[in-house]
């Protein structure tokens, strides 16, 4: 007996073997129908003795096993049932041969038999046979339980009469030895009539009565017969059989205890714990009592005492399998007994001990097996591992039983059995193929092991035929055990993962496997590895701008508080989700993914590209290659947004190695991210400028972050201009409906004069609504002044002069004040020459504000920024000024140094005025004639700024108001001789000081005289003879806010010799009708006062009037001096003609 | 002495492995492997019956043709296993155990590095060297 039946366990003892067969040709499938069916009555009570009978069945039975069928008896095949097709009669007397012939082989051991013909019809088939049964088609057999049923009870009688027949021999006739196979010879020629030998015969045959009463459904009379069964062979030391004797025992006691069964899922048998327990107590066997060695079986007692409890059964187990490991020919008793001790410990939950057995059935040595029974061997071992809850233990015999069936010694390796043997490992090595449950945090297993039990797996599949399954298993093994893989390892995976892919590219489908597994895609997640994911906004000159009023509705409904430290923690979340910038359908929006290539060589990744959710997305898939090992590593992925809405960036795709994979962000471990979410707003046109001046470098950015799109920049002398032309395209395919320009100036620590850029858009706007692809050209002047005059201290050789400026009358206006300064020093130091020379600098934004399409519909614009950077290179400026008083009142002269900063030679022309020449570095005054400015005239500032403003700020502001108008007045230009074009205005705005402004203005008290009916001012002579009676007025007209005197004017009137001596003792040559001295009262705001005298000349002469306050108003001390700014009237009296 | 040692973690899988090198260390991954089911089934069968005084040491787990496995559980349940060759018989139960408290003293020194983040490899050369002290000298 070579060929072990690994299925067996405990409560077999007590089955009939009945084996099932087909013979001729029979349809495996009909067959094993009928088979199952015939299976199906695995137990019958036995009508008239309330026993049960169970029945074992097998279609496969080695004959050399049933000649151990007197060792044990549930071995021995009592019955046969054979099914055969036989379509004619003509076939049949060669069935009924074949049906013989089968008997033949278990022959001796038969009790009964049985034939199923299909497919028979008429006369032979109607004949009525107990032992053949006829049925005219396989669907057409009901009564095939009914004939088993009567066939096992048959089978039955049968043994029932056997074992009575064993059981009442009489000790007194020669019993027969029963003996093994290999037994057979040691006993020839041994002496037979020995005590010894008797005992030994005498115990089997116990032995063997007590396998009959097992099967018998007479338990308890069976362990009667099996303890003293024990005791007679054990005196003789027949240990083979004193081992089965003991098994017979332990089956017994195990059937008894675990009426369930030990096979577990095997256990085809009924649950019927009372069923099999009352068997055992109603049953009286009284055939029994005539038995001479019976003792009181019938007493509870004894059967209490008789059967083994669950430890012994243990105890005895070992014991017999001890005895049979003494023959080496009873090896697969010893293993079969092995096994059924393994099931009953499973059953008692004792694995310590099991695994013992178990580890002995290992070492039991059944000479040479074929690969398969290998196989089953390993498997079986496995499986009972399994029971025990061994898994791991169970995975590696299982695995090796997957090796097995794939050794290199079988002709035709079974690599599909190998492939489903090592899936079942799986468990034991806690192995999922699903990538999700590796995935959280540092890998946990047995890496080691899992790695080689991949590496089989994908060997297997490959060996299938089924590439797609290897690289599956590949791409697992990769992405689940890269920390463990050495270099050299992940080298070779790759190259072969790459080698599979090459004939079928991985993807991201599941793959079902024919017996139920599904395999779940395993996208490559580590290659590579994505640190973190950060939606990028969009440029800042494409960046979608809420209309302010729209925004601050938004702002408004969220919380009634400006600031709230709660509500930024209740936003915290909706935060992390949602980005606070906007895409804008249409326009390339990217995200940025920080990468990392945790492999020893080049990682070329294809096809990445960006997975979302919410709008229609076009991903633009990318190409790249990371470096080995490389750090952090940055790459964009960028995509268009085809619709609004909200999108939701849920990952990333790639192909690396040939291998699809779609990594879902939220499946990543470490990943940082700002939140997926982002919102995209209807689209918007699209600008794109060009400018007339070269673009700079983006130089230094203020850190506001505003910084221009782009900027020109440029380099021009203080006070000229320039025009700059600013194209704007329309790129994107929304029209352009609304377009606003400001402009902002950046690092105004520089004084500017004037508007730094102006344009008018009229011109533009007229073009609107601006279709794709159509241009518009904006003109914008820049217009630079500066104050360089910040360094004068440098020309302190100008102020030599001593030139008073405190504004009294000088009586000779003629001085000259044009002094050519020819022996000018040079100016400065080396030194000091880059202090005067420094080039200051000008920045400002122009901000192009516009909209379209849908975008504009829902308040967005788009806000495109322009920096202008000028260079400003000092030309001229004034280190100096000053006035002059005019010799009219209403003029005055300004004396203004000029210098002349630049490297070139200029000319400075005032307006009416000659042109001044000034070389490189050169300075010189010049005087410009100018009317006193009405500055009271100048508009007030409005409402709103004088509430605002602070004074000081007013005060600022109407000085450049007045200096602006001064120097409109002025007109300076200068204009660089050698590039004739350059030309630009001279601005003294910053130069003027709060007296020169004083000087300047005209005084709120308006004098005039007016002689002889002629208004009189500096420069005017008036004309009387001499004698005559000359009138004059003296007119006050107040322009000042108060009211103001009372004055009294006296006039004196006198001669000027021009030789510095001044005649005042003129009371013989003038005379005055009336008084000299004139009063005038209070005069209110904008009220004017006459007064009104007379003189006479008595001889002619050039007389001056000097016209004197007196000092005695005690109001007019509060008022300026300048105020009282009289003309000198020139009086020419010529004799009149007689 | 020894031929493999193995640290295992709570959670069964390895965080120190070391065998002599002349050996398939694949067949030893395997064994230690294995031997956690009679590790597991001896804490479970000690954990029944006696809680508070339980002794670490396991003792022999299973014998295996060429090998011994001896098997130790610390409190925390970390699991010690060393394979002994079957041959050597001049090792007895008390050296074993001794090996395990020494392991047991070089692995506590080891948790307590600052450094060391539990439920890493242990890469210490100082238990390196305790475990070769150990081990079978390769010759």
């Amino acid at each position: 007996m070579s060929i072990p039946d690994y299925m067996q366990c405990a409560e077999d003892h007590q089955t009939v073997l009945v084996v099932v067969q087909p013979v001729g040709i029979v349809p495996e499938e009909e067959f094993f129908r009928i088979y199952k069916r015939i299976a199906s009555i695995n137990q019958v009570s036995i009508r008239d003795s309330q026993r049960l009978l169970y029945i074992r069945y097998r279609h496969h039975y080695p004959p050399e096993n049933n000649e151990w069928g007197d060792f044990q008896t549930h071995r021995k095949v009592v019955g046969l049932i054979a099914v055969t097709t036989c379509n004619s009669a003509k076939e049949w007397p060669q069935t009924s041969e074949r049906f013989h012939g089968q008997k033949e082989v278990f022959g001796p051991t038969l009790y009964d038999s049985r034939l199923l013909v299909f497919g028979l019809q008429g006369e032979i088939a109607e004949q009525a046979r107990t032992d053949v049964a006829f049925y005219s088609s396989y669907d057409k057999c009901e009564d095939v339980e009914k004939r088993v049923e009567d066939f096992v009870e048959s089978i039955f009688i049968v043994l029932e009469s056997k074992r009575l027949d064993r059981a009442t021999d009489k000790s007194g006739d020669k019993i027969p030895l029963l003996c093994v196979p290999f037994e057979k010879k040691d006993f020839v020629g041994l002496d037979t009539d020995s005590r010894h030998y008797k005992k030994r015969c005498q115990g089997r045959m116990r032995k063997h009565v007590g396998d009959l009463c097992l099967q018998a459904g007479m338990l308890q009379d069976a362990l009667v017969h099996y303890h003293m069964a024990v005791e007679l062979l054990r005196s003789v030391n027949d240990f083979l059989w004193l081992g089965a004797a003991l098994e017979g025992l332990c089956s017994a006691s195990v059937i008894y205890h675990y009426p369930g069964g030990t096979a577990g899922k095997s256990g085809g048998r009924k649950p019927s714990v009372s069923q099999a327990a009352d068997a055992g107590k109603r049953h009286r066997p009284g055939a029994l009592t005539t038995n001479g060695i019976s003792a009181d079986t019938s007493s509870e007692i004894g059967r209490a005492k008789n059967c083994l409890s669950p430890e012994d059964i243990i105890e005895k187990y070992k014991e017999a399998i001890s005895y049979y490991g003494k023959y080496k020919n009873a090896g697969v008793i010893e293993l079969e007994a092995c096994v059924k001790a393994v099931r009953v410990l499973a059953i008692q939950k004792r694995a310590m001990e099991a695994s013992e057995f178990l580890q002995n059935a290992v070492y039991i040595n059944l000479g040479q097996l074929s690969e398969e029974e290998k196989i089953q061997r390993y498997s079986i071992l496995s499986e009972l591992y399994d029971l025990i809850g061994f898994h791991r233990k169970s995975a590696f015999f299982k695995r090796v039983a997957a090796m097995q069936c794939v050794a290199p010694t079988i002709a035709e390796p079974g690599w599909r059995a190998c492939y489903k043997l090592l899936l079942e490992t799986l468990p034991g090595y806690s192995l999922s193929l699903d990538p999700k449950d590796f995935c959280k945090g540092t890998h946990r297993g047995w890496a080691a092991v899992q790695m080689r039990l991949l590496h089989e797996l994908v060997y297997a599949s490959r060996r299938m035929g089924n590439p797609g399954l290897s690289v599956r298993h590949l791409s697992f093994l990769l992405q689940t055990m890269l920390d463990f893989l050495s270099d050299q390892e992940k080298k070779e995976v790759t190259q072969s993962l790459e080698n599979y892919t090459s004939k079928c590219p991985g993807g991201m489908e599941v793959i079902a496997l024919p017996d139920g597994l599904k395999l779940p895609p395993v996208p490559f997640t580590k290659l590579p590895i994505v640190k973190s994911v950060k939606l990028l906004n969009l440029p800042v000159s494409l960046r979608p701008r809420k209309l302010k009023g729209l925004l601050g509705q938004n702002m408004a409904t969220k919380s009634p508080f400006i600031y709230s430290p709660i509500i930024i923690h209740n936003r915290g979340e909706e935060r992390c989700k949602k980005i606070d910038f906007q895409w804008v359908q249409g326009d390339v929006c990217e995200v940025q993914l920080m990468v990392y290539n945790p492999m020893p060589f080049e990682l070329r990744v294809e096809n990445m590209g960006l997975l979302t959710s919410g709008v229609e997305f076009e991903s633009l898939p990318a190409a790249l290659s990371l470096p080995a090992e490389s750090g952090l590593y940055p790459v964009t992925l960028v995509g268009v947004p085809r619709t609004a809405g909200n999108i939701t960036v849920n990952g990333y795709h790639t192909s690396v190695f040939g291998v699809m994979s779609d990594c879902m962000l939220d499946g990543l471990p470490g990943v940082k991210t700002s939140g997926c979410v982002v919102e995209v707003v209807p689209a918007l046109p699209r600008l794109q400028l060009s400018t007339s001046l070269p673009r700079s470098a983006n130089s230094r950015q203020p850190s506001s972050g505003e910084e221009p799109s782009s900027s020109v920049s440029v380099q021009l002398f203080n006070g000229e201009s320039q025009q700059l032309l600013v194209t704007l395209e329309n790129i994107a395919s929304e029209p352009l409906e609304t377009l606003e320009v400001t402009s902002k100036m950046v690092n105004t620590k520089e004084k500017v004069f004037g508007e730094f850029l102006t344009w008018d858009l009229d011109g533009a706007l007229s073009q609107l609504p601006l279709k794709p692809g159509q241009t518009v050209v904006l003109t914008v002047n820049i217009k630079v002044k500066l104050d360089f005059s910040g360094q004068e201290n440098l020309f302190q050789d100008l102020n030599d002069d001593g030139i008073s400026v405190t504004g009294l009358p000088i009586s000779s206006p003629l001085r000259q004040v044009l002094k050519p300064r020819a022996e000018n020093k040079p100016m400065g130091t080396e030194s000091g020459k880059p202090e005067y020379n420094q080039v200051k600098m000008l920045e400002a934004v122009l901000h192009f504000k516009y909209s379209g399409g849908q975008g504009q519909v829902e308040g967005y614009y788009r806000e495109l920024s322009l920096g202008v950077h000028v260079d400003v290179e000092p030309s001229v400026f004034f280190t100096r000024v000053s006035t002059l008083p005019a010799t009219s009142t209403r003029q005055c002269h300004l004396l203004l140094d000029v210098f002349n900063a630049t490297e070139h030679e200029l000319t400075v022309s005032a307006r009416n005025n000659q042109d001044v020449v000034l070389h490189a570095s050169e300075c010189q005054r010049m005087a410009i004639q100018v009317d006193k400015f009405d500055l009271e005239s100048l508009p007030e500032p409005d409402e709103e700024r004088l509430r605002f403003a602070s004074p000081r700020q007013l005060e600022e502001e109407r000085q450049q108001v007045q200096g602006c108008r001064i120097n409109a007045e002025l007109g300076l230009v200068w204009n660089i001789i050698s590039f004739a074009a350059r030309t630009g205005e001279a601005s003294v705005e910053g130069v003027l000081n709060q007296l020169v402004l004083e000087h300047l203005q005209l005084a709120p008290l308006q004098w005039d005289v007016v002689v002889n009916g002629k208004p009189c001012d500096c420069n005017i002579i008036a004309e009387c003879s001499v004698g005559e009676m000359v009138p004059l007025e003296v007119r006050l007209t107040n322009r000042s806010k108060n009211a103001v005197g009372p004055f009294s004017l006296n006039i004196i009137p006198f001669q000027d010799y021009q030789n510095g001596v001044h005649n005042y003792e003129l009371q013989d040559a003038v005379t005055f009708i009336g008084s000299n001295t004139f009063y005038i009262d209070t005069v209110k705001p904008t009220e004017d006062c006459n007064c009104a005298g007379a003189l006479l000349f008595l001889y002619a002469g050039d007389f001056y009037l000097n016209i004197k306050f007196q000092d005695d108003s005690s109001c007019g001390r509060d008022l300026p001096l300048a105020w009282f700014c009289l003309p000198n009237v020139h009086v020419k009296a010529v004799d009149s003609p007689f | 002495m020894a031929v493999c040692i193995a640290v295992v973690a709570k959670e069964n899988y390895p965080l120190y492995i070391r065998s002599v090198p002349s050996e398939n260390e694949l067949k030893f991954h395997y064994t230690v492997h294995t031997s956690l089911d009679v590790v597991e089934e001896k804490v479970s069968a000690v954990g029944k019956v006696l809680v508070d005084q339980r002794e670490l040491y396991l003792g022999l787990l299973y014998p295996t043709e060429d090998y011994k496995v001896y098997g130790y559980v610390t409190n925390s349940k970390v699991k010690f296993v060393i394979v002994v060759e079957s041959s050597n018989t001049s090792l007895r139960d008390n050296e074993i155990r001794s090996m395990f408290r020494k392991l047991h003293n070089s692995f506590t020194d080891v948790m307590c590095n600052p450094f060391y983040n539990p439920g890493d490899l242990i890469q210490s050369k100082a238990f390196d060297s305790v475990v070769s002290s150990m081990m079978v000298q390769a010759c």
